[in-house]
């Protein structure tokens, strides 16, 4: 499986602070991917250097092109969603349209139409009048009826309410996703997306601190409820993370054998939530 | 140029004027009703007679001119579309490159296939080129409802209508002057235009404080260190006489572009605007 994306070193400081500390990154083509972290660490800075929208230092690649030098050109390839905010406020529904339409090459009109044909959306009303799901539920009609390679998700979902988040995540799998087609969602709601990536990446303090498939993390972590008596043992194994687990203590290990770690207690493949803290944890306490 | 990529310039300039509707459309169309219902109270405050006098003699001054030469007698009508245009290009060109980044939906803008070039020429267009389209357009509308009530008012008090139809075809013949001054104006104000935008594109608040604050740190810079006030003496000479913004004739369109003061400014408005680019390629 190529690359779409192939970042090496990229660095971005805003005055004193380091929004990124020499990120290397891949994400396969075809992938889900999701890059995850906490508020400010990074996840923003780096899909925006992606499409071109930050000046970063570094080697990168989007789609076989630097989006430093042709993010114009790179556009017609990769779409892009922020959180719900960026459609402008005093266009009408229809405007956008004809504005999407009039600009690029790869967009199919009467594809758009359709799936807003499927929505509470009324064509002739301003944005700012719509709510906030429906601003992204058109947003993501636009992209849907464009033939791109890279569909970059920031945030797509932040405040909106249970059914247009699921709404969301299931449009875009049936309707966009095709297997051949990547998709890079940052989130730090990590469970509404845990069961759609086949790629994940950690972001904590602009640096990557997991990058794997997620068919990959069976074999690298484990989380063991460890009983009582094996505790000193499952410490000599220098797990990742320890947590205090219904009266017992859960540790997860990394790069430790399942064979090895199953006389401790039961096994599980930590959710990615689990992960993340796990992850977070790690780098905190070193 | 292909044909998508004038449909896509079509698209940025139709965007321009959707977004900026009320400096394109709204500032001119309330100056025309203001012009219009001012000279309506006027004429009811006139004596009838009075009136039809005065139209009599206007007809009789226009018949058999050519509406070419007696077309800057409405040069001077335009005057306050002129001034509204002025004040609305400043507004537009210090707000059109900040507000969408105040605003996020710059994250929009860019996410489409659009250059940076394309987006800061397309909003020059609108402004230089598109703009005084739509005042001139309202002009018209203005003067053509002038005209319904000045022919009325002729035929009721037995005046020469010919003379009424000269006049008329003066003031259509004052629009194309108007719109060929407003064009050489804005390359001749082309430096102002480039300093409005690369501070439209550079600020992060106050675009119009940066852009004021900014020329006058340099001239008293110049003024603090060299003693010289070369650049303010440059600014004035460029904006102190009111002939540089009017054209009352098509023999002077050549000689008022072509010349060294015209093509240095347009230089130095096309360094500018090309820093305006440059920095729109930050949004952060």
């Amino acid at each position: 499986m190529s690359n779409i994306v192939e970042a090496k070193s990229l660095t971005k400081n805003y005055g004193s602070f380091t929004a990124l500390d020499g990120v290397d990154l891949t994400i396969p083509r075809g992938s889900i991917s999701g890059l995850i972290g906490p508020n400010g660490a990074g996840k923003t800075t780096t899909l925006k250097a992606l499409i071109g929208l930050c000046d970063v230092d570094g080697d990168l690649s989007v789609a076989g092109r630097d989006p430093r030098i042709a993010r114009h050109k790179l556009m017609e390839d990769v779409c892009f969603i922020a959180d719900v905010g960026i459609l402008p406020k005093w266009l009408k529904v229809s405007h956008v349209i004809d504005y999407v339409e009039a600009v690029h090459p790869r967009f199919d009109r009467k594809k758009a139409e359709k799936s807003l044909s499927t929505t509470d959306i009324p064509a002739n009303k301003r944005i700012k009048d719509l709510s906030k799901g429906m601003v992204t539920q058109l947003h993501l009609a636009l992209v849907m009826a464009i033939e791109v390679q890279l569909l970059v998700l920031d945030e797509p979902t932040l405040g909106l309410d249970i059914i247009y988040r699921k709404e969301f995540y299931d449009r875009l799998l049936n309707d966009f996703y095709d297997g051949n087609r990547t998709i890079i969602i940052s989130t730090h709601q990590v469970e509404e997306i845990e069961t759609l990536l086949s790629h994940l990446v950690f972001i904590n303090k602009g640096k990557i601190v997991l990058d794997s498939l997620m068919s990959d993390l069976p074999d690298i972590y484990t989380e063991v409820l460890v009983d009582t008596d094996k505790v000193a043992q499952a410490d000599a194994l220098q797990p990742i993370y320890v947590r205090e687990l219904l009266g017992k203590k859960s540790y997860t290990f990394e790069s430790v054998s399942r064979e090895q770690l199953k006389i401790l207690g039961e096994l599980h493949t930590p959710s990615v939530a689990d992960l993340f803290v796990a992850k977070l944890k790690e780098e905190k306490h070193g | 140029m292909d044909k998508f990529a004038l449909l896509q310039f079509y698209g940025l300039l139709k965007r321009e004027v959707l977004e900026h509707r009320n400096l394109f459309i709204g500032a001119p169309a309330v100056v025309a009703l203001l012009i219009l219902v001012a000279t309506i109270w006027v004429a009811t405050q006139i004596d009838q007679s009075q009136l039809a006098e005065g139209l009599r003699y206007v007809s009789v001054l226009f018949d058999g001119l050519s509406p070419f030469d007696m077309a800057p007698f409405f040069m001077l009508l335009a005057v306050p579309f002129y001034l509204t245009l002025y004040v609305c290009s400043v507004i537009y060109l210090i707000n059109t490159l900040y507000q969408d980044r105040k605003e996020m939906s710059v994250l929009f803008w860019q996410s489409m296939p659009v250059s940076n070039l394309q987006t800061v020429l397309s909003k020059i267009v609108a402004i230089v080129v598109v703009a005084p389209i739509f005042y001139v357009l309202i002009i018209f509308a203005m003067y053509l409802v002038a005209m319904v009530w000045l022919t009325i008012l002729g035929i009721s008090n037995d005046v020469d209508l010919v003379g009424i139809g000269y006049m008329f075809l003066a003031a259509i013949a004052s629009l194309v002057l108007i719109y060929i001054s407003a064009l050489v104006t804005s390359l001749w104000l082309l430096p102002s235009v480039g300093w409005l935008l690369l501070f439209s594109a550079f600020a992060k608040k106050t675009p119009l404080l940066w852009a004021g604050g900014v020329f006058i740190l340099v001239g008293f810079l110049e003024d603090f260190i060299f003693g010289t006030q070369y650049l303010a003496n440059w600014v004035a000479s460029r904006t102190s006489d009111p002939n540089q913004y009017l054209i009352f004739e098509f023999q002077s369109v050549f000689e008022r572009v072509f010349n060294y003061d015209t093509l240095f400014g347009i230089v130095v408005g096309a360094i500018l605007i090309a820093g305006a680019v440059f920095m729109r390629r930050f949004t952060d």
